[in-house]
């Protein structure tokens, strides 16, 4: 497979159909890997493909500095390639610009990947290329895809409000989840406007609280759980359980996954005469 | 510099003051308030010694911000802000603080209101503190109208505006105007003649100068403003070129599908595939019915060009127009482009449906006909030439029992209202049947009798005393038939006992709906209606023929049930009100918009254009802009805000992730002081 895939990234860059290949390098340890960006052919041997390649590459989809490189092709697990459908449908690339590389992939992580328990995306559903043997997509209901809310579902309003106090209260505002967050694409966040000042800088509950919840917000419909987040979070916030929360609920309230079909109307900014409205109050 | 603020707390004769201790409101303000260096109270604000107050009071006290602490903005912003304008302060910085409708009105406890109003007011002040000079924004306006809808209400409304010395476009959707009232028989309460007096009218729209009409036709899309709406018009292909054609009557005359059913005459008789749908139609040109002609069929399914079927060419071998033929089977729909200022829609309404009472046989039962079925059998240019003849064997019926508040009035059929036309229409009915059939016998089933109007009880007392209509109040539970009779079986409520009549005929008096699409043509129009569908005015009072969206204006039963009078008068309104607005060249409009951030290069804007903000935006007001370096090339593809377009709703400003839209006299940081001051007091 790893053959296939530097076969594929040589030929795309002799070709000039590309400039650069987002893919995965080694890391400093067996079991670590890192980004790299290939812009010579000679350099492809560069790329891997095993099950610590963990993380969404897409992210570098919005950053200024791999856009210099000219138009990529992006090595993308299923899970990933979600990301760069909302990016199409937000205007932030177009289909054209970007090659995609698509990885089957049966999981990653070391242990194995919480987003990877209840994986419907092994073969990728949208990408140009696919590498490695297509694997049939299952079918995973609603329920068993959100098993991970169980335990927090049960929770009263309460116990759930003093969790997040709790949570909130080790946040450290590194701004690292939002960093990392291939969503989390303006150029100037909402933290960083100060005429006024929405968002409390400082570390404490209520700007604790104020953030956490914001971003929460602005990736309400629109997270594809790649669970970046969590992953780079040093204060091990358990954030994807809010992202998972609020997309079960996207999928419950108006039958919206993001990321999983290009055609689908984005759900927070469509109005449908049949929308679920039961839970304005 | 800090502002000078003024506070004036209304005491809206008791409306306020009765739950509001309006002076401990202002003394509490003065007090606990920088900046707010004079506050009074005044019996009404809104009186004229109470504008004439704020006015010396800006002057005298040299007030740089206002807070007017009274009733909703909705109420009286326009006159406190157009009162500051005489002192010569920008009228953005006078605010409303609204401590009657959810404050004063809602809570009795004084304690309570009064600690709210001071809240209220102080988050007021900190607003006015941020508030900056706006200006009016200045549209330009195109001096024409379109009237969409070719009935009663449109026409009066074209031949108004036109007569004003305006451009007229008008769409009819059928193939003639005229609408309902051409359908009618005689109308009420004066019994004249309903033909004798619409068409006069259909005629002289046609012929107006300044009226261009296009029949056959319906709107595609509505964009634009206030002033420039750009209007998109599909001609809908009529397989008849309507300037050649002459109206000889050659093609129809031979036209062999000779079995579809009139929907002009209400189904009660046939007529061809090519075909105009009355006689008086106008334009008198006719059209083919593409369903039900056999040629079109033919073509449709071997798949070839309708003009390639060779099934039957009567009518185009018929046609004498020479060289080329006035018929064209190949023509397409057109769409066409137009630029107006103002819009009339008038679209009408539409008869209830037969078959929702299967308990009164309709749908069922071909005697059992509707109110509209029934004016067709009255009227001397319908299927019986005005004899009363039922539409089963045609006889004539020597009883007939008209039932009242067919689906109107009745919520378990989905019309909770009363459809205002079928007491008066009925009692018309009773009074044409016994013109025709002097032996026969009318019976009218009623729930209350709601004749209102000029000489409108007088007609229905006339119906009954003079005319001897029975009128029987209560309802009918249903209608079978037995033999060639329809027995009604029904309660007289005020004898208390049950009726069971033999009747040869019965007429539903069915309610008036809004149209089928009347939801999704709302919605491309972008105004409101209301739970039936019916299209909303701005205010019930006070601006009964604006619709909610500037510029747009409603005549007639698309706003709600009505007779032809009043119709008449709306659409007289509506055009006053297009023709007042196409009087200027200039509009000025409230700067109250939206606005994307700008800012220097490298930045430019913070806008990341994801475009949320143009997928909600209910008025397409935005658009997108590309940022170019000097040799053109994009730097960046942001939002822009339509000065013209937006309404100032915010829901952009809401929507935006990186807070880069502010809603100008709405910003974020007059919100954020608004928030502060309740927050941290």
């Amino acid at each position: 497979m790893i053959e296939a895939l530097r076969k594929k990234a040589e030929e795309l860059l002799r070709s000039n159909t590309v400039d650069v290949i987002y893919g995965y390098g080694e890391g400093s340890t067996p079991e670590r890997t890192r980004p790299v960006f290939i812009t010579k052919p000679e350099d492809v041997n560069k790329l891997i493909w095993n099950k610590y390649c963990v993380y969404n590459l897409t992210t570098y989809l919005k950053r200024q500095e791999s856009r210099k490189l000219g138009k990529p092709a992006i090595v993308v697990k299923g899970c990933d390639a979600k990301t760069i459908v909302v990016l199409i449908k937000e205007s932030q690339i177009k289909r054209e610009d970007v090659y995609i590389l698509g990885v089957t992939c049966n999981g990653v992580g070391e242990p194995l990947a919480t987003k990877c328990k209840a994986c419907d995306v092994n073969t990728p559903r949208i990408y140009d290329d696919l590498i490695g043997e297509k694997i049939e997509n299952k079918e995973i209901p609603f329920d068993e895809r959100y098993a991970e809310l169980d335990e927090y579902e049960k929770l009263s309003e309460k116990e759930k409000w003093d969790f997040w106090q709790k949570q909130f209260a080790k946040c450290i505002k590194c701004y690292a989840c939002s960093s990392i967050c291939p969503l989390c694409f303006c150029d100037r966040c909402i933290v960083d406007k100060n005429q006024p000042q929405w968002i409390d800088p400082s570390a404490h509950p209520r700007g604790n609280l104020s953030w956490n919840v914001t971003r929460a917000y602005h990736l309400a419909g629109r997270c594809i759980n790649c669970e970046e987040c969590q992953r780079v979070c040093p204060a091990d916030i358990p954030l994807n359980l809010l992202n998972k929360k609020l997309a079960k609920e996207t999928e419950k309230n108006f039958n919206y996954r993001s990321g999983y079909n290009i055609d689908d109307e984005l759900a927070m900014a469509t109005y449908k005469e049949d929308d679920n409205q039961d839970f304005i109050k | 510099m800090g502002k000078k603020i003024g506070v004036f707390v209304c005491h809206c004769g008791t409306n306020i003051s009765a739950t509001v201790d309006v002076e401990k409101v202002a003394e509490e303000t003065k007090k606990n308030n920088p900046g707010v260096s004079y506050t009074t109270t005044y019996k009404y604000m809104c009186s004229d010694p109470g504008q004439k107050l704020l006015r010396d009071k800006i002057k005298e006290e040299g007030l740089t911000g206002v807070v007017i602490a009274a009733c909703s903005p909705k109420m009286h912003e326009h006159t406190f802000r157009n009162a500051a304008i005489k002192s010569g302060l920008n009228p953005y910085h006078v605010e409303i603080s609204n401590i009657r409708e959810q404050c004063s009105w809602v809570h009795p406890d004084k304690p309570v209101g009064t600690e709210k109003s001071t809240d209220l007011v102080r988050m007021m002040t900190e607003k006015v503190r941020k508030d900056k000079s706006l200006k009016p924004i200045k549209v330009h306006v195109t001096k024409r109208a379109l009237i969409i809808g070719g009935g009663i209400a449109g026409i009066q409304a074209a031949l108004d505006i036109a007569d004003g010395g305006h451009e007229v476009i008008m769409v009819e959707r059928e193939a003639s105007i005229g609408g309902h009232m051409a359908q009618l028989s005689e109308t009420f309460p004066t019994l004249d003649c309903s033909q004798c007096i619409m068409t006069p009218k259909m005629v002289e729209a046609a012929q107006h100068d300044n009226i261009t009409m296009h029949t056959w036709s319906e709107i595609e899309s509505i964009t634009g403003y206030l002033g420039n709406f750009d209007v998109k018009i599909r001609k809908k292909a009529r397989s008849v070129d309507l300037d050649l054609c002459t109206g000889c009557s050659s093609c129809w005359q031979v036209c062999p599908c000779k079995k579809i059913k009139s929907e002009f005459d209400m189904g009660l008789a046939n007529r061809t595939a090519i075909y105009i749908p009355f006689p008086q139609a106008i334009p008198s040109k006719p059209v083919i019915d593409r369903e039900n002609c056999i040629l079109f069929k033919d073509a449709r399914k071997k798949n070839i060009k309708p003009n390639d079927s060779k099934v039957c060419r009567k009518c185009i071998d018929a046609c004498p127009i020479a060289p080329v033929k006035a018929i064209d089977y190949n023509q397409e729909d057109e769409i066409i482009d137009v630029k107006v200022g103002a819009i009339i829609v008038a679209t009408g309404f539409r008869e209830l449906e037969d078959g929702l009472y299967g308990e009164y046989g309709g749908g069922k039962y071909e005697d059992v006909i509707t109110g509209m079925q029934f004016e067709r059998l009255a009227s001397a240019s319908g299927p019986t030439d005005g004899k009363i003849k039922r539409p089963s064997d045609g006889k004539e019926p020597e009883i007939v029992v008209f039932i009242q508040c067919v689906g109107s009035r009745d919520p378990s059929k989905g019309c909770s209202y009363c459809s205002k036309t079928c007491c008066m229409y009925t009692a018309k009915h009773t009074m044409l049947y016994k013109h025709k059939v002097h032996h026969g016998h009318a019976f009218v089933f009623y729930i209350d009798i709601r004749c209102a109007g000029k000489g409108y009880e007088e007609f229905s007392q006339r119906a009954i005393e003079e005319e001897g209509a029975t009128y029987l109040r209560g309802r009918v539970s249903r209608v079978y038939k037995k033999g060639d009779k329809l027995i009604v079986l029904g309660a007289d409520t005020l004898t208390g006992s049950v009726v069971e009549i033999e009747a040869d005929m019965v007429v539903l008096a069915s309610a008036m709906k809004a149209q089928d699409d009347a939801e999704q043509f709302a919605q491309k129009l972008s105004i409101q209606y209301d739970k039936d569908k019916f299209f909303s005015e701005m205010h019930p009072k006070l601006k009964p023929v604006e619709s909610s969206s500037a510029g747009i204006f409603l005549a007639g039963t698309c706003q709600g049930p009505k007779d032809i009078p009043e119709t008449v008068a709306q659409a007289g309104a509506a055009a006053s009100k297009v023709l007042a607005l196409l009087s200027s060249d200039e509009l000025e409009r409230e700067p109250v918009v939206a606005r994307v951030d700008r800012q220097l290069p490298p930045v430019f804007s913070t806008c990341i254009g994801c475009f949320y903000c143009q997928k909600v935006c209910p008025y397409s007001a935005i658009e997108s802009e590309d940022i170019k370096a000097r040799d053109g090339s994009v730097i960046k593809t942001v939002a822009r805000v339509n000065e013209g377009l937006c309404q100032g709703c915010g829901l952009c400003a809401a929507t935006c992730r990186s807070k880069s839209i502010e809603l100008d006299g709405f910003n974020d940081e007059q919100i954020y002081a608004e928030i502060n001051a309740v927050e941290f007091n």
